[in-house]
């Protein structure tokens, strides 16, 4: 499992642009990819209602060289059931619509990823690449906060089953998740230099959890959310001897 | 914009046929109608209004991006 990225899904004015384009961040040259038509895209009448060409471009593996005719569906990554795959063509196509219609223009991709604990759900795992998305992201990533959650909606009634849709943009989750580990410690530090409990900012759900499981084997504090709702906090409390 | 509230109503609701958006704007406010049938109401609104709550966050950077304030309500 992991690395499991032998699809992508370009959008870019023409469809020959498309193509180069994913060519390109592929490093493949396109002889070497499958290309999938999604949407030939529309110039419009008059400039209204212009729509951008989409295409998929899949990486071709041995095994599917030869054996399968071109028209048939990207194969599916390796070891996924038909079932699996067809969850990461729906997460990735709802984004890419919606994040089309936003009129952002991005490269967008799903794999599945690890439960976070043993036995616990699977994550769909959405990329989105591009330039200047950080508007996506949005003030604490507020808007996309707001994406994953149409996200997993739709992806959860067009599979009739929740979906645990996770969406990145840029790295952005990698990012914060770092900033709030070093900020975890930082304030634990001073939790126990003054003896006096510190209260973090609002945190979403997911946020506070990565505060708790950095500070979960340090002896010397205890963490424990409190507040309601969208003012829910971590507060760190110095462990009396 | 509208195309945007089209395509997340039309996916939540289970009668896309109903659903209608319309759109007016006047001087730099866009302001956004939706219309579903009377049983997908609580699809596109949602727990707490979370789901038009999330409709709008979408819909304000979309606006803002074009320089305009936007609107949603949900009829």
């Amino acid at each position: 499992m992991g690395e499991l990225r032998t699809s992508l899904e370009v959008i870019a004015p023409t469809v020959e642009e498309a193509i180069a384009k994913g060519a390109a961040e592929l490093h493949l040259p396109q002889e070497a990819l499958e290309i999938e038509v999604l949407d030939e895209g529309s110039k419009g009448l008059f400039g209204l209602g212009t729509r951008q060409a989409r295409v998929r471009l899949t990486v071709r593996t041995p095994a599917a060289e030869g054996a399968a005719p071109q028209v048939e569906q990207a194969p599916a990554a390796a070891g996924l059931s038909e079932e699996d795959s067809d969850a990461l063509r729906v997460a990735r196509e709802t984004v890419s619509e919606l994040l089309q219609r936003m009129g952002y223009e991005t490269r967008v991709t799903a794999q599945w990823g690890e439960p976070s604990q043993p036995g616990g759900v699977r994550p769909l795992l959405v990329d989105v690449r591009g330039n200047d998305l950080s508007t996506l992201i949005g003030r604490r990533g507020e808007t996309l906060a707001a994406l994953q959650y149409i996200t997993r909606l739709i992806v959860g009634k067009e599979l009739r089953r929740p979906a645990a849709v996770v969406i990145d943009v840029e790295g952005y989750r990698e990012r914060r998740e770092r900033q709030l580990r070093r900020l975890a410690r930082r304030m634990a530090e001073q939790a126990i230099e003054s003896g006096r409990t510190m209260t973090l900012e609002p945190m979403p759900a997911n946020e506070r959890r990565i505060i708790h499981i950095e500070l979960r084997d340090n002896p010397q504090v205890t963490t424990e959310s409190v507040g309601e709702g969208d003012r829910r906090k971590v507060t760190i409390i110095p462990r009396s001897e | 914009m509208k195309g945007l509230i089209e395509f997340i109503a039309k996916s939540l609701v289970d009668d896309p046929t109903e659903v209608r958006v319309t759109e007016h704007a006047r001087r730099g406010h866009v302001r956004l109608e939706l219309h579903v049938a009377e049983e997908d109401m609580g699809r596109v609104i949602g727990r707490n209004g979370r789901v038009a709550n999330a409709m709008r966050a979408l819909l304000r950077v979309v606006a803002a991006r074009e320089g305009v304030k936007a609107s949603l309500d949900i009829l």
